[in-house]
């Protein structure tokens, strides 16, 4: 096994590379550049860690996912009289990589913290039921024997991304009104009752177009996602 | 006591030796400690005086270790000469959820090897996020000839070969319980192991395991013991099945039902339904596996005296539940899936006045935009009608600020407020602001507040709230969460009795790390993970705080190494 922390010990970047790492100014510095942590409304995958890009940087190794830095202090409550100095143990281990069992590999790891053996139940119950339960299953086969196809819908102004089935609707008409329906509670009180909305989709291509110019029928079989934006027109 | 004796004691408080002398033998001494069970209160007894850490570490016969890698096995055997009942726990609480490497470590062999030449006579053990492979099992189930029970919960490394060691070689056995463990489960032969002659079993938990087991084996197992109070089944017993062990155990305290899904004739059905309802003593209901409104009647009549319903497993509907619990008036915890929605949980608001404890967990976790499952609606329902709640642990797509502040307004006892918005970095999905108010709500008015799990958009401002009025917070889970270093130095700064604090992915570096130094001496652990610290800052703790284990991982692509070092000498634990 190599020796990593020998290996280590001559890359650590110097203090000046890490940011926001003063000790003089322990506490009293609000760093502001905390590395994109502004955008909080969409679902974070990792935050960029400046610091940690110095590692990459001393080992020549770029790449946009994210590491596990971890740090762990594991001690025990108040010092009893009774101290043995003499019981040290060196532990060291490798391992292959932080990012165990990421089967969904868009998701981040270890979220929700879910136990690992509640989501085997959790897999193993969605394969068993195909059919049936209503909300528990992404795809499920409907009695005329086509297939449900969800796409996810953003409100322009709202936090949260909902999902339709592109499939229970026949026309564009049907389709605003449930999505009116769907969205009329994340209204804010500031729009006035005269703000209109558009419907936008992103096609196959990954063109944003707006809804209603393509017959429907080509519409379900292109649309990726839906968006609804304030018409300031 | 007479005044000469007040004033005698007095001048020597420094020295027992008097005090000794003059009234207290160290049998009695023993002996009245040997009352005592609380490991809080035996720490503070064996700090009194030298007698007292004597007669203290002499009488006392379980010991409580929350921390593997804080004391060695060679100090607690040598410091406490009687144990005959062990609990250890090894790996931090984030390993749970895969954020750990496998081979961490946490490994139980070592504390074994120590037991079995020091406590011979070692009855119980119980381990939490332990390694613990077949061999170990196989060498504690021959080392131990006494060895009556033993825990598994979220332990790893073992198969269901090292519990046929157990049946086959504990003579004793009146508990084996494996709870939420990664077992490799290879069959159910398992359970054959118990000799024809094994009567002993009170507690039989194999609830984990997903093989079939042997059921020829294990209803004459069930109908031998006829002290079983506890038995969890798993998945692959069937309802019919569990008529036939019913029927011979109806003493059970806690049942953990199998598959609750089978076509059944009407008899068949009635015979389970009385089955059931003949456990008088039935307390505690888990198991349902994929239970659906068809068969859940049958369980009607056993549930007028259930305290802990877990319905964890099954993705009930709102009317399903709202039935079944007009049936358990008596329910103090429950655990649902969020396919109950809030209707289902307005049903818990009505039917469960005595509820303490309510946990709510994701049918569908990895699906952020199917909206379903239950809101602040279905939280703040439970909470008008549950005023004795404080226990919760809530998953939920969807929450305001408004809500929390209304739910601690009519449940202000909480101990354990857990919520997980499960967007990471949600805000208040009405007012789009961040999530503080929330969270400042809890700790203002939750004044026994000991675990918090915070979750949602949150800035600086919830920490500092935390800071300032979580007294009696131990245990806090951070993710995704503040703005700056200021935060967590808020947290490290108040909360005088923290004991655990676990941070991910959130902006917090080195500055506030190394502010914690005073804190740190009196906490159990600190994790944080893809924050801002670096390994310069992890060594500079490691310096300032020698008697500190420090262990740093730094991510590598492709060559991922771990680097460890043992900085400090181990502390004995603060048992």
């Amino acid at each position: 096994m190599p020796n990593m922390e020998f290996q280590l010990g001559l890359a650590l970047p110097t203090p000046s590379i890490i940011k926001g790492f003063d000790l003089n100014n322990l506490g009293l510095d609000h760093p502001k550049d905390m590395g994109g942590l502004e955008a909080r409304n969409k679902p974070a995958r990792c935050f960029s860690d400046k610091s940690k890009r110095s590692f990459e940087q001393a080992f020549g190794n770029f790449e946009a996912e994210c590491k596990t830095k971890t740090l762990l202090l594991l001690w025990s409550g108040q010092p009893n009289e009774e101290e043995d100095h003499n019981d040290q143990k060196k532990r060291t281990f490798s391992t292959i990589d932080d990012r165990n069992d990421a089967e969904e590999v868009d998701q981040v790891v270890g979220w929700p913290p879910i136990k690992t053996w509640r989501k085997k139940i959790f897999q193993q119950q969605q394969q068993q039921h195909r059919v049936g339960r209503i909300g528990n299953n992404r795809v499920a086969d409907k009695e005329n024997g086509s297939r449900s196809i969800y796409v996810k819908v953003k409100m322009e102004g709202v936090a949260i991304t909902r999902k339709v089935d592109i499939r229970l609707y026949r026309s564009y008409q049907t389709l605003t009104n449930s999505l009116i329906t769907l969205f009329a509670k994340y209204k804010k009180c500031a729009d006035d009752d005269y703000t209109r909305y558009i419907l936008t989709y992103q096609d196959k291509e990954g063109d944003w177009l707006i809804a209603g110019d393509i017959p429907w029928q080509s519409f379900i079989r292109s649309v990726q996602r839906l968006k609804i934006v304030r018409n300031w027109g | 006591m007479e005044s000469s004796e007040l004033k005698r004691s007095k001048d020597s408080v420094n020295s027992c030796e008097s005090a000794r002398r003059s009234s207290f033998p160290d049998e009695v001494l023993e002996r009245v400690l040997s009352l005592l069970k609380s490991h809080r209160d035996r720490s503070s007894v064996s700090l009194v005086c030298k007698d007292w850490y004597n007669a203290e570490r002499w009488s006392r016969t379980h010991v409580f270790i929350g921390n593997c890698y804080s004391v060695s096995p060679e100090i607690v055997a040598r410091r406490f000469p009687r144990i005959r009942s062990v609990t250890l726990k090894g790996k931090p609480r984030f390993s749970d959820f895969n954020l750990v490497p496998e081979n961490w470590g946490a490994d139980i062999h070592a504390w074994l090897v120590v037991f079995a030449a020091k406590y011979p006579f070692l009855e119980e053990l119980r381990l939490k996020r332990m390694a613990i492979s077949d061999e170990s099992l196989e060498f504690l189930a021959v080392s131990f000839p006494n060895f009556k029970a033993l825990s598994l919960l979220s332990c790893d490394g073992f198969s269901t070969n090292g519990l046929a060691a157990i049946a086959t070689h504990c003579k004793n056995l009146t508990e084996l319980d494996i709870q939420e463990n990664g077992i490799d489960d290879i069959g159910g032969s398992w359970l054959s192991c118990f000799p024809e002659s094994f009567t002993t079993l009170e507690v039989l938990n194999f609830a984990n395991l997903t093989s079939d087991i042997n059921f020829d084996m294990l209803e004459k197992l069930v109908g031998r013991c006829k002290s079983m109070r506890v038995l969890k089944l798993n998945r692959s017993v069937s309802l019919e099945q569990l008529q036939r062990l019913l029927v011979n155990a109806p003493q059970l305290a806690e049942l953990g039902t199998g598959l609750f899904s089978q076509e059944l004739t009407i008899r068949e059905y009635e015979e389970l339904e009385s089955a059931l309802s003949n456990c008088k003593n039935m307390h505690t209901l888990s198991g349902l596996w994929d239970a659906t409104g068809m068969y859940l009647p049958a369980l009607y009549l056993a549930c007028t005296h259930l305290t802990f319903l877990n319905l964890s497993y099954a993705a009930l509907q709102s009317v399903e539940l709202a039935k079944l619990l007009a049936h358990c008036p008596q329910l103090k915890r429950l655990w649902v899936l969020d396919s109950v929605e809030d209707k289902g949980l307005e049903a818990v608001g009505l039917n469960c006045p005595l509820l303490e404890e309510l946990r709510v967990f994701p049918a569908d976790p990895f699906d952020n935009e199917i909206v379903h499952g239950v809101t602040e609606a279905g939280f703040v329902a439970v909470s008008f009608g549950c005023p004795r709640l404080h226990y919760v642990l809530y998953f939920c797509r969807q929450m305001t600020n408004a809500a929390v502040a209304t739910i601690v307004q009519n449940c202000p006892d909480f101990t354990h407020f857990r919520l997980c918005i499960m967007n990471p970095g949600q805000p208040d999905y009405l007012t789009n602001e961040p999530m503080d108010e929330a969270f400042g709500a809890v700790v203002k008015t939750c004044t026994k507040l000991q675990r918090l799990s915070v979750s949602g958009l949150l800035t600086d401002l919830t920490f500092e709230y935390i800071g300032r009025y979580a007294k009696n917070l131990e245990t806090l889970s951070v993710a995704f969460a503040g703005r700056s270093d200021w935060g967590m130095q808020c947290v490290l700064g108040g909360c005088p009795k923290l004991r655990k604090l676990e941070i991910r992915d959130c902006p917090f570096g080195n500055a506030a790390l190394l502010s914690g130094l005073e804190k740190y001496e009196s906490m159990r652990s600190l994790w944080m993970s893809a924050c801002n610290v670096t390994m310069n800052g992890c060594r500079l703790l490691a310096r300032e705080m020698p008697r500190l284990n420090v262990e740093a991982r730094g991510g590598m692509p492709h060559h991922l190494s771990l680097l460890s070092e043992m900085l400090g000498t181990r502390q004995t634990e603060n048992y």
